[in-house]
């Protein structure tokens, strides 16, 4: 008899285990059959009037069903603990698209984004990064570079004189003869900067731009040298294969010297506005340093050789951000700073 | 240029650009005269009511026509220049015509219509047909500053037959000069200033207009043909590059031409008919009353040739670069001539000069004679000093195997003269016209056999170079972390000028006399260098505070302080503003602060002093390891106005010496990885692309130039709306007038519903080309709030 109440109760139980919402149903089935007052305790107690060999048999029948019933509780509650936890990660969504609190990065100038691809270039092929002075005085920024008084090259160059004899300087090159002085051959160099030339403003002339000087000392350096170390540099600015035409340009303080066009990077030659229909856009003047030059370096030129070029970095920023108005640059508007040198925007 | 060349005047540029001289362009000149002809007016008649007259002329090619012609010379019997209809004339095509009643079929043209000349009086009356199409290449004369010899025709034909490998004539014979003494006395003061004078008396002068081709060569140069004897001084000029001026022989006192310094306030009146006062540092040519020219510059209206000269004296000089270069300054008077001399002109070229116009002015002025020889002084002109040049020193500067052979080549064409004086060495004299300046060393020689040979044959080849690191440069570096850090904090870069003007420098209290002046501004504020970034700093604030209600910027650049002597010192600086429209100035300051704390690990603050242009009681000593390096303020109200501004303003050569002295090297870092990472990627990601097209891809957002509006919609949306989704909603739904949509802050609560939130956004518009109208603006919004409802979205409105 004890039998089919002992089946009839763990059924029941088991139904109900199944059937419970909530933990504190199942703890309260858990109470009433499997507690210290529990109808499994009750059964238990009763077991004492039972005959030896029968009571053994039910104690084993009651083991079993208290097991069970034990299991399938647990199962139970780990079924309600894994719904509370997804009910409460439901809970926690978030829209990340919020713009995060706090201040959003700034941008920097883009002739620093410029100058820093193109120093970083530099650095890799082992140039030394140098500066110099804005203000500078006659003999550095045009008796040391071979250009003497009364020079037609003076011509070009129209220079904002300060008290005192002293001048803004008109291009980044007088930095080839401190840079000269203060490394000594073997070198190699360069110096960004800002120059000045006396200009009036309008969108395509500033008298406030940037450059970048470079010079290579070396006892071997010859114009083979020049074109392919050019075509390197080229290669590395704008990643890519870039035809090059030389021709001869006029600088003093070089000899021989150069005009270096560049296929134009927007019609690739064929020919356009941008480039007068030429298909060649002048980028660098370069050349061989005058032995002059190497001299008032303090380097013997029947010693050592040296190449020399320029690269106008204000122009490279513009050609590189299609900024067709160069006053933008120095005009400190953050609607249009703010849109360089960032990921998106 | 002419036709005798097998190569096209299109090719022949392109190899003068990379082999002498930037070539900027060939222009066809005289195409029409190809359909010109010369016509016979065989009967004129008046046309009733009309200035104009009919004529009928005949063409021989394109038989008899009828013009109408208003020509005042126009009359029966001349030969004059028939345009048929269909040619086309400056752009312009020639068409039958109904004039005055009468068909024109065709036009009758004068020497301007033609481009032959400049007169436009009447219709020509000559023979055209000497004058022929030809073609004109421009050259950059920015590239010729070192070659007194291409300013000729001549030097550019002898480029033209170096590059082309054909022999060159030379226009000029010189064995037509007289002997014997000349008929005036020529007297130098100074023979470094004039090395040479030569001169020619002729007689028996008709001063006429030139014939039609000497016209038409120098109008087609850009010359303006005067009369024959001043046309053949110019045409000389143009020809072989050596300047030439025609006295009127019987207005200049004396029998002798002296060429000696101005006296001080001696004055002349020029050919330009203007007056001009000199100095003693102008050279000038005169007689026994005084200046009759301004040597190398311009000749004097009282003595030059008119319509009644019968005599001239003909000068062929040669004057120093330097001192015609000063007076055509300090006159501010740049002529064909002076140009010319302040190249350095070859001395041995002025009895060319006059060998040339002899034989043309016996062209051009029949029946004219020489009077006695050459008038001349002259220094000894010394031969060009020869240059030794050795093969394989040559071969390893071109970086090439180029051939002995190929190398005297080159130089014989340019008339260099070339001895082998051992094996593999050459003796090398520039000719004299090379020898003034552009050629002395063999470097020289060595562009010359370089571009001849032609750049594009030398094979680029990997400079040998030791593979080491190269010098650190610290300051690079340094500076790189500022501005890292600077943009991981939010602030923009700026670049301002350096130059600042008085009442800037005064709003900061900076005096003007501390400043290094400029000596020629562009513009009056513009003439003093910066002793501080706050001017340029301040005047960005004012600017962007009229656009934007909060930003953050910063420049990195150079305070320049005047010194007793020598060159002024420059101090790199950083200044870094925040700017808040509304609040009040408590969260800026924090922030500059911070910044300082982000640049300087361990930096702090102390109370100090203000300054006239700060906030009063708000100013505060930047500390680094127990330095001052530089402060943090708010500046003063009456500086900005409207809203607040706080700055940093950092010596960063002092924060460089203090962390020398410490020991650290890099100053900046520590501490500072803060948004530096983000900022790195985004430099990076911008320069990487494999393409020129991703190089030059970023086109930046044009500004607008007409005011912005903005207004406020707040959208109800579901809780799992993103904001992202419904800026891009609003975006695709708001129009070419969008210029930028601002999340604001999201809602969740009553009175909204459960479930559902609140997202408000700034809708702000504008347009490029005008003011927007309040009825544009309110239907960019009703058109946005149109498409949200349609989308399912509930508006608070
Ligand atoms: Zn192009």
């Amino acid at each position: 008899m004890t039998d089919q109440v002992l089946e009839a109760l763990q059924t029941s139980a088991l139904a109900r285990i199944q059937a419970s919402a909530s933990l504190a149903d199942l703890e309260a089935v858990r109470v009433e059959v499997l507690g210290r007052k529990g109808t499994l305790a009750g059964i238990s107690k009763e077991m004492g009037k039972l005959a030896p060999e029968e009571k053994a048999r039910i104690g084993k029948l009651l083991n079993t069903a208290k097991q069970s019933l034990e299991q399938a509780l647990e199962r139970r509650t780990a079924q309600f603990e894994d719904a509370a936890l997804d009910s409460r990660l439901a809970s926690e969504w978030l829209d990340l698209t919020v713009p995060a609190p706090g201040i959003r990065p700034g941008s920097l100038h883009p002739v620093t984004l410029v100058q820093k691809e193109i120093e970083d270039l530099f650095v890799s092929m082992g140039f030394a990064v140098l500066s110099g002075p804005e203000v500078e005085t006659e003999y550095n920024n045009f008796d040391a570079l071979n250009i003497p008084q009364d020079h037609p090259a003076r011509d070009m160059q129209d220079t904002f004189w300060l008290e005192g004899g002293n001048l803004l300087r008109t291009h980044t090159s007088p930095v080839q003869v401190r840079g000269m002085h203060r490394l000594g051959p073997p070198l190699r160099m360069i110096a960004p900067g800002r120059v000045f030339r006396n200009e009036e403003v309008d969108p395509s002339h500033e008298h406030t731009f940037y450059q970048l000087e470079g010079m290579m000392v070396d006892r071997e350096v010859s114009v083979a040298h020049l074109i392919y170390f050019m075509k390197t540099l080229l290669k590395g600015i704008f990643k890519r294969d870039v035809a090059v035409r030389l021709r001869p340009g006029y600088f003093p303080f070089v000899e021989p010297g150069f005009e270096l066009d560049i296929h134009c990077l927007l019609c690739d030659g064929a020919g356009c506005p941008v480039c007068k229909q030429s298909g060649w856009l002048e980028l660098l003047p370069c050349g061989l340093v005058h032995p002059s030059v190497l001299r008032m370096g303090g380097i013997d030129p029947e010693e050592w050789n040296g190449f020399a070029f320029g690269l106008g970095l204000t122009r490279l920023a513009m050609m590189r951000y299609a900024i067709d108005d160069i006053r933008l640059l120095q005009g400190g508007d953050l609607r249009f700073l703010s849109q360089f040198g960032k990921a998106s925007n | 240029m002419t036709g005798a060349l097998d190569v096209t005047p299109q090719e022949l540029g392109l190899l003068i650009t990379v082999k002498t001289a930037e070539q900027e362009g060939v222009e066809t000149v005289g195409a029409h005269l190809a359909m010109v002809c010369a016509a016979r007016v065989v009967q004129v008649d008046p046309i009733a009511g009309s200035h104009n007259r009919k004529a009928v002329v005949e063409t021989g090619r394109y038989g008899r026509r009828t013009v109408v012609c208003g020509a005042p010379n126009c009359r029966a019997g001349i030969v004059t220049a028939y345009i048929p209809a269909g040619c086309v004339l400056d752009g312009r095509t020639i068409e039958k015509a109904v004039i005055a009643g009468v068909e024109s079929d065709g036009m009758l043209a004068s020497g301007a219509e033609l481009g032959l000349n400049r007169d436009a009086a009447g219709i020509l009356e000559l023979d055209v047909e000497e004058c022929k199409p030809d073609s004109i290449i421009e050259i950059d004369n920015k590239s010729l500053t070192h070659r007194p010899d291409l300013w000729g025709h001549h030097g550019m034909a002898r480029e033209v037959a170096a590059i082309l490998e054909r022999p060159l004539r030379d226009p000029v014979d010189l064995s037509v000069l007289p002997q014997g003494p000349g008929s005036i006395a020529v007297s130098i003061a100074d023979f470094d200033l004039c090395p040479r004078y030569s001169a020619l008396t002729l007689e028996n002068v008709t001063v006429a207009p030139s014939p039609l081709w000497l016209q038409y060569r120098l109008t087609s140069v850009g010359l303006n043909p005067i009369n024959n004897i001043v046309d053949v001084t110019n045409y000389v000029m143009a020809e072989i590059g050596q300047p030439m001026h025609a006295f009127d022989a019987a207005t200049l006192a004396g029998e002798t031409i002296h060429v000696r310094r101005a006296a001080a306030g001696e004055k002349m009146q020029g050919l330009d008919e203007q007056h001009y006062t000199l100095d003693e540092q102008a050279l000038v040519i005169a007689d026994a009353n005084g200046p009759v020219a301004i040597a190398g510059v311009i000749g004097g209206l009282s003595t030059g040739v008119t319509q009644t000269t019968q005599r001239i004296v003909l000068e062929s000089a040669n004057f120093q670069a330097a001192s015609i270069r000063k007076t055509s300054s300090r006159l501010k008077l740049r002529t064909d001539a002076s140009m010319r001399f302040e190249k350095s002109l070859d001395p041995r070229n002025t009895r060319r000069g006059l060998a040339r116009a002899l034989v043309l002015l016996e062209q051009v002025s029949p029946g004219i004679r020489v009077v006695g020889g050459v008038s001349e002084a002259t220094r000894e002109l010394s031969a060009p000093a020869p240059i030794e040049l050795r093969l394989d020193w040559l071969r390893r500067k071109l970086g090439c195997d180029v051939a002995g052979e190929k190398v005297r080549g080159i130089l014989h064409a340019l008339e260099f003269q070339v001895e082998e004086t051992a094996p593999e060495v050459f003796r090398v004299t520039p000719p004299s016209w090379r020898a003034t300046k552009d050629i002395s060393i063999k470097d020289d020689l060595a562009e010359e056999v370089g571009r001849m040979m032609g750049y594009s044959s030398i094979e680029p080849r990997a400079p040998l170079a030791p593979v080491v690191p190269p010098p650190v440069n610290p300051e690079r570096a340094f500076l790189q972390k500022v501005r890292e850090v600077c943009t991981g904090q939010g602030f923009t870069e700026v670049y301002n000028y350096s130059f600042v003007n008085p009442q800037q420098a005064g709003e900061l209290a900076l005096a003007a006399e501390d400043h290094v002046r400029v000596l020629n501004p562009i513009s009056s504020d513009q003439g003093l260098l910066r002793t501080s970034l706050l001017p340029g700093i301040v005047k960005n604030i004012r600017d962007n505070s009229r656009h934007l209600e909060n930003f953050r910027l910063f420049e990195i650049g150079f305070e320049i302080h005047k010194q007793a002597e020598g060159l002024p010192t420059e101090a790199l600086h950083l200044a870094a503003a925040v700017y808040s429209k509304a609040g009040d100035g408590v969260a800026g300051l924090m922030e500059a602060k911070r910044l300082a704390e982000c640049l300087l690990y361990g930096a702090g603050v102390r109370q100090t002093e203000a300054r006239p242009y700060e906030h009063t009681v708000r100013a505060y000593a930047v500390l680094y390891r127990d330095e001052v390096v530089g402060r943090v303020s708010e500046l003063h109200p009456k500086l900005v106005s409207a809203g607040r501004a706080a700055v940093l303003y950092l010596d960063l050569e002092r924060v460089r010496e203090v962390s020398i002295v410490e020991g650290t090297g890099s100053a900046a870092g520590r501490g500072s990885a803060g948004g530096v990472g983000a900022s790195i990627a985004a430099a990076t990601g911008a320069s990487a692309g494999t393409s020129t097209a991703a190089w030059v891809g970023e086109k930046y957002k044009p500004l607008p130039r007409y005011p912005s509006s903005s207004f406020d919609l707040s959208v109800i949306a579901g809780e799992r709306v993103t904001v992202a989704e419904v800026e891009q909603r609003m975006t695709s739904l708001a129009g070419e007038f969008l210029q930028g949509i601002e999340f604001v802050r999201q809602y969740v609560g009553a009175p909204l519903a459960e479930g559902q939130k609140s997202l408000s956004f700034r809708v702000t518009v504008c347009s490029m080309d005008r003011t927007l109208s309040a009825e544009e603006i309110a239907s960019v919004r009703a058109r946005i709030i149109g498409g949200l409802e349609q989308a399912g979205f509930e508006l608070r409105i």
